[in-house]
Order: structure tokens, then C-alpha cells, then sequence
């Protein structure tokens, strides 16, 4: 067996598509298709066993026995036993296929149907109709149909859903069997049920399949295991601590209003009579090419560069320049940049590190309290890295760390969140994985959230105020 | 015309002067940069110090302006380009010290006379005059004006790590010191405190001490331990090396990230744990070497403790700086001639491990400096508080500027009066140790043991790692870490 496809859109009554598929298998390996809900992994699934209209692209090698599990054709059969009921017009009492003869459908080994019935405890359920089975017990003869077809190639489409806890073992047991003689793709959503024997993960989101990664790449595994983590957990962005609580902002005033501003260096203006002006609640996204002057705009709200004590900036109800500290500034932002993770070189532990957002310092140098300790360990938790609380910031993998350093900067609720180029120097998962924390943010929370990137069209849900600087030429600019 | 302070002093009052010297508790800071809110700050030269400390005052929320001897503003030289380029006000003298309510004098220590000579009589009728370091006012015996108040903030670190340590959200340890002469007003320990607290020194530990045991004490570790033992111990192991057969380059190498290294490990758990990272023979051979080197080196050690108390030492530097630093641009020159320095560090692999293992004598150098100069200095009376601030927490900073660019950056980073003494120490201890260096082979240089069997007798181990341990450096090491530790967790 060879299964190629290539750049291969498939097209489901218009429902759905999956768009240029290029994926090719054979039958030393085990695949798991994973993504979140509706992003098109049983789709991807289905299609190997026929479903979807070949829109473009090309399938080929797809072996003659297909054995295919799962919700869809469960529901069909189903359907399928329905209609026949409602199409019969005989004046009897229609009792539906019993469970025997739907399992003896077709090709199927007659031992091996008996040797599974016994299996799965299904004996007493034979003469029942079909369509009269629970969920789960109809879900049995799904499986059992596809066993006993000898299939060559066995697609489970999240097989293990609504067994119980014995039938779980014994199908993974039997599974087990298999692995030498049938290649396996198993769609499952959760990273805890993936079979031992599984030896590669295809990613799927949005119709396309994103990534596809050897399940012995450790960190390309654990990068997968967070990126499926934050897409399908429930966010919550965890609770502030009212003890460091920040000192309440007027209402009616800007978070920022940056008056005409000027930054010249080295003689060469950098900035050159801006205005611009953010008002609590409203996220924006500030781009423009290298050179011309994000970094340095961001600095003098942040109160980093020099030159904020010879503008006009009004920030957090303080004009700059009247005798306010720079920390009376910086408690209202939070703060990620690919800078802040160079200097941020530290082997304090991962709690430490969240924990060292509540007083904007690079390392923790004030006795954390319990309720920020909590605090952190929520925030952990939303990152699926609970059982590395005290492992050293910088044994981490770079995408983590950059993840850590956006809970670092939210753990106190500010204002104003302020990423740039969060997504810099990261592959195209951490990528995603930092955008999908950050949409979160950005729909959860009282956050202004201030997205600052190369390129205008990279956007993100949630985003509605633009920005765009241009580069500045040396000699226009004297 | 210089008149040493100390020493016009009765032996009681110095003997109080150089012992005063306590760690400062938090709660102490609760009044934070008020004392200094509304103030006028004028700072005189914009180098290291000057620069790095205006940053930090002025995001503290501080008033802060730069005042620059006019050659600087009219040649727009790099201090002039370093206060302008910043957003800061830059005047001259007559524009800017009649508003100041405080004066810090940031210029090199060599200029302090002249500078304050040039200000004190623009300076306003019961402003205050601060310094980093209290050479001017002890070596020099300047005398400032009855209605000024003289005080002294003086970060235990380079600039740039002043500046650094801030925006990380924390400081560098600081001492702190009023001059008892000059406090008409009994408000100098007020403003010190609102300094250090501008400059987040607060955060790091202060100590408050007096302008003499700063002084004394300073001058003390960075001419021995930090600046002399560094370069004493780099051109003797280097000479040491190549006369043995090992590659010049692994020797270079070897020696100038060398020091870092081992010094690292000082930082986080002093002589101790730095012998601790070496094996058991090692470690006794280390610390047998060290106890050599020490009996040897004493005298040097009291030598120099002795002519910087009763001034000798400065009374001859200030001679070489009349005599247009004759003896000091020599002995500069002569350092950029030897071989250590004109070799450059080879292309090799050295693990971290291995700057311990094949460096048992740089080890023993740095503990048998550390020690001495801590016990000279205590013996003196010293505060231990003091006496570690300036020998052991100070090393692996210096030490890093050697890992930069061996003993020139480090020459060049350290003050004019640190350079001086440090090659004096260098002068002396060379031949000391001349004879002490005959039996060294690169078992200890270069090499490593490359024993067999890495058995030890119990009984030394345990004798070795007791003394190790029980040494007064190391329990009030321990002390003043832990103030750290509580709150410095970075690494
Ligand atoms: N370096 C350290 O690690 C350290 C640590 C603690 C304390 N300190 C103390 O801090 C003070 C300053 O040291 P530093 O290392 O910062 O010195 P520095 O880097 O050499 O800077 C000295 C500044 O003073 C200016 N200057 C030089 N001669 C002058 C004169 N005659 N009149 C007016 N201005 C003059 C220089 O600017 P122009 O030449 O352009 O005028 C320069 O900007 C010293 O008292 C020192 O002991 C230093």
C-alpha cells in the first residue's frame, strides 16, 4: 500500500472542503488525524474510504478493503434502517434488521464475527433490531463490521468514544494485534488516548492539513500536544490578584495619547510628528517594515526610550516628564517581545516566571504570596505545562518560553498588552499556538491588546484598529 | 596643598570611621525617592557612573541634568553626545549648579579636586554634594564649604551593570555614608537613602558605612584580590603554561575565560562551593596550594592594607599624577607587551568543567586572595560586611572584564587609581611568588591531575572541607547572599 495525495481538494455537498491535501502513506505506519472540532479530520478520514466530491488534486493507491469507523457512518446506517422502516408497506409491524444480519452484510469472515460478538459481550443482542441499539451498542457493531471485513486498510474514526472502560481495553488489545499486518489511522482529539503503536499525527485545521509530524519528535509532539491543548480547552483567562491590584484608570481618558511626536537619532528622524491615541478597550495592530520605527514607538509608551521625557505623551493618566516613575508606567502594561525573551536569561522556574509579571521584572527578587503562587499555576494549567512549574525558564523550548512570557505579561490583568512580534523567530505551530492564545486574550479579558507585526495582512480575530508606519528614507528624513 | 583627612583624625575617631558599617534593612527605604521629589539634580560628567545613575534617577521620577566643562559641550565630545542623545538637559557650570539642589560629582577621581574646587562657590547656599567614591574627601582632605551637606552613593558595580540590574527591575548592592563634617542641616542620611532608592540600589542591599571605610576598604580589594591577583595570577600561569609544552593558544584561552568561570561559581556559593567543584584530590591539592601562596603573600597583603591607611599609598599616586602619570602610562604599556596579553585565546573547545579541572591553580590564587585581602582588611577594622563587598562579591565582575578582552579592558574599565594599585600589587608579588612557581607542573596548570585513582584520605577531606567552611569570609558570605537570595533568583 502507497496512498498519495496530491494537492487533492475534496468538496462535501458544498458543506465543506478540504483544500490541497498532500499526503502520502504507507503500510509500515500508523497515523492519528487530530485537530479540533470541525476542523476537517474526519473529513480527511472519510475521504480514503470514498466520501466527498475530488473537486482538484489527485488520490491515488487506496487499497481494495477499506474498513472505516465512525459517527458519520454509523449515523448513515442508521439512516439507512430508518428509511427502510418508512419505505415498508407492509401491513406488519416493521421490526428493522436484526444486529446478525446487519454484521453478516457483505464480505465479511463468519468466524471472526463470532469470535468478535463474544468479545464485545454482544450475544444477548443479536435479533435485536438495529436501529433499536443504544449509541454505544450500535458503535460495537460498527466496529465489529469493519474487524471482521479484513480490511487492508482500517480508518477509526474516535473509536474509543462512549465505551465503557472494558470494551476500551479490549478494543486497544485487539488493536494491538493488528499493528504488524493492517496500517491504522485513528482520528482521535485527545492526545491521551493515542495508541502506543501510533507512528505519525497529521494536523488538520481549517480544511488543511497543517502539519504533519513524526510521533518521535519530541518537541515537535509536545508543541502539537499545546497547540491541540489551547484550541480545545474552554479558556479562561485566570483571575487577578486583588491584593497587587492596579490603581484604577479614569474611564473617559486614553490609555495612550502621543501628541506630535518627534524621535530623531544619530540626526536621522526615526519618528517624525505622529499622532496616535488608544482608548481603553480597543485593540490595534501596528505594522510596518523594519526601520520604520515600531519598536521605538512602543518603547516610549512603555517609558523604555529616552527620548519619552522630551515628547508629548500622556500615558495611564500621567503626562510624561512630571516627576512619575517609570514602574507607575509599566504596571499598566504587559509587555512580549523577542527582546524581552533575550534578556529574560534566567533559570528561575516557570511559576517564578509568570509570578515576575506582577512586579515587571526580568526574575523574580520579592517573596511571591500564595494567592499569586495559585494565580500562576492557573495560568500553567491553560498552557499545559502544570508539571513543569519549577523546571528552569531557560531549559525551554523557544515557543514555550514565548508563551510563558505572554502569561508573564497577562498574569496582572493590564490594560494594555503589548506583542511585538510575538510571532518572530517561531515555526509555523508555535505561530499558531501564540495566535491562538492571543485571540483568546483578546475575546476574554478587559485587555487592550496592542498586536504589532511586519506584515498588515498577518491579522487577528478581534483586531479592528490599524496602523501602518512606512519606512523611513535616511535622507528625507534629516 | 592635599591634606589627608584620616589622618588629621585622633586613632579613636579612626578606629570608629573604618568600623562603621551596617546593613540596612528595607522597611529603612518605605520613604522611597521622597526626600528628593521636586529637587534639583545636577550631575558633573556624563561617563559610566554619571550616565547610568541619571538614567535610573530620572525614571525613578527624579529632575535630573547634565553640567559638562565647556570643552566637552563645544567639542560635543562623547559624554556631551551621551546626556543630549538621552532627552536630558546639558548646561555649563555657570547655567546649571546655582539652580542645583543636589551636585553629583561623577568625573574621574583624579579630577575631583579641580571640579569641586570650580563649583563649590556657584553652588547654592545649603545644597548637597554627593560623590561615588570618597577619595577626594578622605585621601585629599578636601574641605567643602560649612553650608553644604557632602554625601556618598556609591554602586558596587560598574555602570553599565547599574543601569542594567535597574531596568531588570532590581539594583546593585550600594554603600551609602554622610560626611559627619558636612551634615549642617542633619538631613545627608535622608537624601543617601532617597539616592540609593532612585538608583534601585534599595532592592540589592545597602550598607551604611562612613566615607573612611569606604575608601580604605575600596582601595584595598581592587588593587589586591580583584585587580592584582587577576593579572599576577594570569601573566604567571600563562608563562607557567608555555614553559611546559601546553599549545599558547589552549593557555590563553584557558586563562581569560578561565577566571569567569571559576569566579561564577564564587558568586553563588563563595570560596567553598568553588573548591567544591573540583574533585577530592583536586580540591586538597587547591586548597594546599592555596595556604602556600597565602603564608607567602601575607606581607604584600598587609603591605598594602598599611600604606592605604596611613596614606602613603595615595600620597605616591598623587606624586605619579603630578609627575603626568609617568610611572602609570609605563606600567600600562609594559602590560600590553607580555606574552598573556599578545596571545590570543585559541580555537579550542574548553567545557565549563574543565576551566575547574585543568585550572587548580587559578582556583587557589582567587581563594588565597579572597581570604587575604578579607582578613587584611578585617584585621584593620574593617567591617566583614565591607571587607566582602570589596574582595569576594566583586571579583567575578572584574573577572568578566578580563573574559572581554584580558587585562586591558579590565585595565581600562577599572578606575585610574584601581589601575595604579593593581600593577604595584603586580610589581611586588611576581618575584614573591617567583620561587613558589618553580615547582608548579601542569598537573595543577593546564592539564589536570589525570590521576588514576581519585581516592583521598577521610580524614584530610573532612579537615580540608571543615576549614573551607568555618572561614569568617564564607559566614558572612553566606549572610549577605541570603539577603540576595530571598530576592535575586535570576541566574
Ligand atoms: N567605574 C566604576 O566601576 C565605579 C564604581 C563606583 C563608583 N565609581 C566612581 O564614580 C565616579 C565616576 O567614575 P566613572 O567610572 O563613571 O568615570 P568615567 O567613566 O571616566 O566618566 C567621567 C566623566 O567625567 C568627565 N570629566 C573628566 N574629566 C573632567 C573634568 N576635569 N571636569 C569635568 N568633567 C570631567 C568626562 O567627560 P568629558 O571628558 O567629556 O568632559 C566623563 O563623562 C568616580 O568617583 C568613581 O570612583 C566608579
Amino acid at each position: 500500500m502507497n496512498i498519495r495525495l496530491d494537492n487533492l481538494t475534496v468538496n462535501f455537498d458544498d458543506r465543506f472542503q478540504l483544500d490541497e491535501i498532500n499526503w502520502q502513506l504507507d503500510d509500515t505506519q500508523h497515523w492519528v488525524i487530530t485537530g479540533t472540532n470541525g476542523a476537517g479530520k474526519s473529513a480527511l478520514a472519510a475521504i480514503l474510504a470514498g466520501a466527498g466530491d475530488i473537486v482538484s488534486g489527485s488520490m491515488s493507491g487506496i487499497p481494495a478493503k477499506v474498513g472505516l469507523v465512525s459517527f458519520e457512518a454509523q449515523a448513515e446506517l442508521i439512516e439507512r434502517e430508518r428509511k427502510k422502516d418508512d419505505a415498508d408497506i407492509m401491513d406488519v409491524i416493521a421490526e428493522g434488521t436484526p444486529v446478525h444480519e446487519i454484521l453478516h452484510e457483505g464480505d465479511r469472515n463468519p468466524a471472526l464475527i463470532q469470535q468478535l460478538v463474544t468479545m464485545f459481550k454482544l450475544e444477548s443482542l443479536l435479533e435485536r433490531a438495529f436501529r433499536k441499539l443504544s449509541t454505544g451498542e450500535s458503535r460495537k457493531v460498527m466496529l465489529i463490521r469493519a474487524l471482521a471485513s479484513e480490511p487492508d486498510l482500517l480508518i477509526l474514526d474516535e473509536p474509543f468514544d462512549g465505551l465503557d472502560a472494558h470494551t476500551l481495553e479490549m478494543l486497544q488489545q485487539y488493536l494491538l494485534g493488528l499493528v504488524e499486518t493492517v496500517p491504522m489511522i485513528l482520528v482521535l482529539n485527545r492526545f491521551d488516548e493515542f495508541p502506543d503503536f501510533i507512528t505519525h499525527i497529521a494536523y488538520v485545521d481549517q480544511g488543511r492539513l497543517q502539519h504533519q509530524i513524526d510521533r518521535h519528535d519530541s518537541q515537535a509532539y509536545n508543541e502539537l500536544y499545546h497547540l491541540l491543548h489551547l484550541k480545545t480547552t474552554e479558556l479562561q483567562v485566570p483571575p487577578t490578584d486583588s491584593d497587587t491590584a492596579l490603581p484604577p484608570l479614569d474611564p473617559t481618558q486614553p490609555l495612550v495619547r502621543l501628541n506630535k511626536i518627534n524621535v530623531t537619532y544619530d540626526g536621522h528622524r526615526i519618528i517624525d510628528s505622529l499622532d496616535w491615541t488608544i482608548e481603553p478597550n480597543q485593540h490595534w495592530q501596528l505594522s510596518g517594515p523594519n526601520g520604520s520605527g515600531k519598536t521605538c514607538l512602543l518603547s516610549l509608551i512603555t517609558g523604555d526610550h529616552p527620548q519619552c521625557y522630551v515628547n508629548d505623551i500622556f500615558v495611564f493618566g500621567f503626562q510624561r516628564g512630571n516627576g512619575e516613575s517609570i514602574w507607575q508606567i509599566k504596571q499598566f502594561i504587559g509587555y512580549v517581545s523577542t527582546a524581552l525573551q533575550w534578556e529574560y536569561k534566567v533559570g528561575t522556574g516557570l511559576r517564578n516566571v509568570i509570578i515576575s509579571g506582577f512586579y515587571d521584572s526580568i526574575g523574580l527578587y520579592t517573596k511571591a504570596t500564595d494567592r499569586q503562587k495559585q494565580i500562576a499555576d492557573e495560568w500553567l494549567a491553560l498552557l499545559g505545562m502544570s508539571d513543569r512549574a519549577d523546571t528552569p525558564f531557560n531549559k525551554l523550548s523557544y515557543g514555550d518560553q514565548r508563551l510563558l512570557l505572554i502569561a508573564r505579561a497577562m498574569v496582572k490583568h493590564p490594560p494594555l498588552l503589548i506583542l511585538d512580534e510575538p510571532c518572530l523567530g517561531l515555526d509555523d505551530m508555535n505561530r499558531q499556538l501564540v495566535l491562538a492564545l492571543i485571540e483568546k486574550i483578546c475575546a476574554g479579558s478587559e485587555t487592550s491588546v496592542l498586536y504589532v507585526n511586519h506584515h498588515a495582512e498577518d491579522k487577528i480575530k478581534g483586531i479592528d484598529n490599524y496602523l501602518a508606519l512606512e519606512k523611513r528614507e535616511p535622507d528625507s528624513s534629516k | 596643598m592635599s591634606n589627608n583627612y584620616f589622618n588629621t583624625l585622633p586613632l579613636r575617631e579612626q578606629l570608629e570611621q573604618l568600623g562603621k558599617c551596617r546593613f540596612m534593612s528595607m522597611d529603612e527605604f518605605s520613604d522611597g525617592v521622597d526626600a528628593l521629589k521636586g529637587k534639583k539634580m545636577v550631575v558633573i560628567g556624563c561617563g559610566a557612573q554619571g550616565l547610568n545613575q541619571g538614567l535610573n534617577l530620572r525614571d525613578s521620577g527624579l529632575d535630573v541634568s547634565y553640567a559638562l566643562r565647556e570643552a566637552a559641550i563645544a567639542e560635543k565630545r562623547q559624554s556631551w553626545k551621551n546626556a543630549t542623545e538621552n532627552g536630558f538637559v546639558v548646561g555649563t557650570y555657570q547655567e546649571l549648579i546655582p539652580t542645583a539642589d543636589v551636585v553629583l560629582n561623577l568625573t574621574p577621581d583624579k579630577q575631583h579636586t579641580p571640579v569641586v574646587n570650580a563649583i563649590m562657590p556657584l553652588m547654592k547656599e545649603g545644597a548637597c554634594l554627593s560623590y561615588s567614591h570618597g577619595f577626594n574627601i578622605v585621601e585629599e582632605g578636601m574641605k567643602v564649604r560649612e553650608d553644604l551637606t557632602v554625601i556618598m552613593v556609591a554602586p558596587k558595580c560598574p555602570g553599565s551593570e547599574v543601569r542594567a540590574e535597574y531596568v531588570r527591575g532590581f539594583g546593585v548592592p550600594t554603600l551609602i555614608a554622610v560626611h559627619e563634617d558636612n551634615d549642617p542641616k542633619g538631613e545627608g542620611l535622608a537624601l543617601a537613602k532617597a539616592y540609593a532608592v532612585g538608583t534601585g540600589g534599595h532592592k540589592a542591599g545597602v550598607l551604611m558605612s562612613s566615607f573612611i571605610a569606604e575608601v580604605k576598604s575600596d582601595l584595598m580589594g581592587e588593587q589586591t584580590i580583584l585587580c592584582g591577583m587577576l593579572q599576577t595570577g594570569s601573566l604567571l600561569c600563562f608563562d607557567k603554561m608555555v614553559e611546559e609544552g601546553i599549545d599558547p593558544g589552549y593557555a590563553s584561552k584557558l586563562i581569560q575565560y578561565g577566571w569567569e568561570t571559576i569566579t561564577e561559581a564564587l558568586k553563588y556559593g563563595g570560596v567553598t562551593n568553588m573548591l567544591d567543584r573540583l574533585s577530592n584530590p583536586a580540591k586538597i591539592k587547591a586548597f594546599d596550594l592555596a595556604e602556600e601562596m597565602k603564608q607567602i603573600m601575607r606581607p604584600l597583603y598587609n603591605k598594602h592594607q598599611d600604606d592605604i591607611i596611613d596614606g602613603t599609598f595615595s600620597r605616591t599616586m598623587m606624586e605619579d599624577w603630578a609627575n603626568d602619570d609617568k610611572n602609570l602610562l609605563g606600567w600600562r604599556a609594559e602590560t600590553a607587551e607580555t606574552a598573556f596579553e599578545k596571545t590570543p585565546a585559541g580555537d579550542v573547545e574548553i567545557s565549563e568543567q574543565e576551566y575547574f579541572d585543568n585550572g587548580i591553580l587559578m582556583v587557589a590564587m582567587v581563594k588565597a586572595g579572597v581570604e587575604l585581602a578579607f582578613e587584611t582588611m578585617t584585621a584593620a577594622g574593617i567591617i566583614p560586611d565591607s571587607a566582602y563587598y570589596e574582595s569576594l562579591h566583586e571579583t567575578p565582575l572584574i573577572a568578566n572584564t578580563i573574559a572581554r578582552k584580558k587585562l586591558y579592558e579590565m585595565n581600562a574599565t577599572i578606575s585610574d587609581t584601581a589601575e595604579y594599585g593593581c600593577y604595584l600589587y603586580n610589581h611586588a608579588c611576581l618575584p614573591l611568588l617567583a620561587d613558589f612557581m618553580k615547582d608548579i607542573k601542569t598537573d595543577v596548570i593546564g592539564k589536570g591531575l589525570e590521576l588514576d585513582d581519585t581516592g583521598v584520605d577521610n580524614a584530610r577531606l573532612i579537615e580540608v572541607n571543615a576549614a573551607l567552611r568555618s572561614h569568617p569570609v564564607e559566614a558572612i558570605g553566606s549572610v549577605l547572599r541570603g539577603h540576595m537570595a530571598d530576592m535575586k533568583k535570576i541566574v
